[in-house]
């Protein structure tokens, strides 16, 4: 299996480190739900045999954070994105004044 | 008490040159060495004074780029490694970047955090090969690429820097002695020399 990043073009997966599911939101602590929350959060997983976000670590390359859409059925690489860009998208970081990124 | 004098000594304990048609291993000892990370939001600032300062443009994409005594290599987004020779004056690139960056980057020393050496000669690509799982054809790879890797476990950075080709690799320093041993391993069936 071999993942294209970004930054780097297409790297052998020896180079990047999995970190989980990539569809998840850690949940609110001081939630008085939080129990529940995170039990939801670190053990129901559809598990479909198909297209899944996974966060990967770009670790022996340009230390970026990606989100991988990996069909789970075949190792198809189907989309890889910064994850920063990704949580700017969905509102998780606010998106600074920059001229790259 | 008498002031100590310092030296700078070659992170590479065994080989530290071998001159073949071959392979060619030269040890960069002499490097002034900085990394250069943007802060939060401000990597276009930090451009501008570099461009400033050096004239020269920092790369967004894996590329190293020349000013006037100065390599800026491309370290990852939003974050580079600045190289020079330290020359007879003893040039101190950290000391002369902090200025130029003085809250737009965090500008830290990696003089004695990094080793490079410099390789080149008519296998240079075969005995690179053997480690770099990266494509070093000169279709893929030309002079002024840079590419953040890893070869025989240990990470590093490689750039090209002539059409010869030339290479120069920095790693770890603490990993310099292992990498070369790696190194003149994979050379010798093309220099006969262990
Ligand atoms: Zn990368």
């Amino acid at each position: 299996m071999r993942i294209t990043c970004p930054c780097c073009g297409e790297r052998a997966l020896d180079e990047f480190a999995y970190y989980g599911d990539a569809s998840v939101k850690r949940p609110d602590i001081a939630s008085p739900t939080a129990m529940a929350d995170f039990v939801a959060y670190s053990f129901d997983r559809v598990n479909a045999a198909g297209p899944h976000r996974e966060l990967w670590y770009h670790s022996a390359g340009c230390h970026l954070w990606l989100v991988v859409t990996r069909n789970v059925a075949n190792h198809e690489i189907l989309n890889v994105e910064p994850a920063r860009d990704v949580a700017r998208a969905t509102q998780q970081l606010p998106t600074p004044g920059r001229g790259s990124a | 008490m008498a002031n100590p004098t310092l030296a700078a000594k070659s992170a590479f304990l065994g080989v530290q040159s071998l001159k073949h048609p071959a392979f060619t291993i030269e040890d960069l000892s002499s490097l002034t060495i900085a990394s250069i990370t943007s802060a939060k939001g401000k990597s276009a600032e930090v451009k501008a004074a570099i461009q400033t300062a050096y004239g020269v443009a920092l790369p967004d994409t894996p590329l190293r780029v020349t000013g006037n005594g100065i390599a800026f290599i491309w370290h990852g987004p939003d974050q580079w490694m600045a190289i020079a020779d330290r020359g007879t004056n003893n040039r101190d690139i950290e000391v002369e970047l902090k200025p130029v960056l003085e809250g737009k980057a965090a500008v830290v020393d990696q003089g004695d955090g990094r080793a490079v050496v410099r390789v080149s000669g008519t296998h240079v690509r075969d005995v690179l090969a053997k480690g770099f799982a990266i494509d070093l054809h000169p279709s893929a790879f030309k002079t002024n690429s840079v590419a953040i890797t890893h070869a025989a476990h240990i990470g590093c950075i490689i750039w090209q820097i002539d059409a010869a080709p030339t290479y120069e690799i920095a790693m770890f320093r603490s990993f310099a002695d292992s990498f070369m041993d790696w190194l003149t391993h994979s050379a010798a069936e093309y220099t006969g020399r262990h």
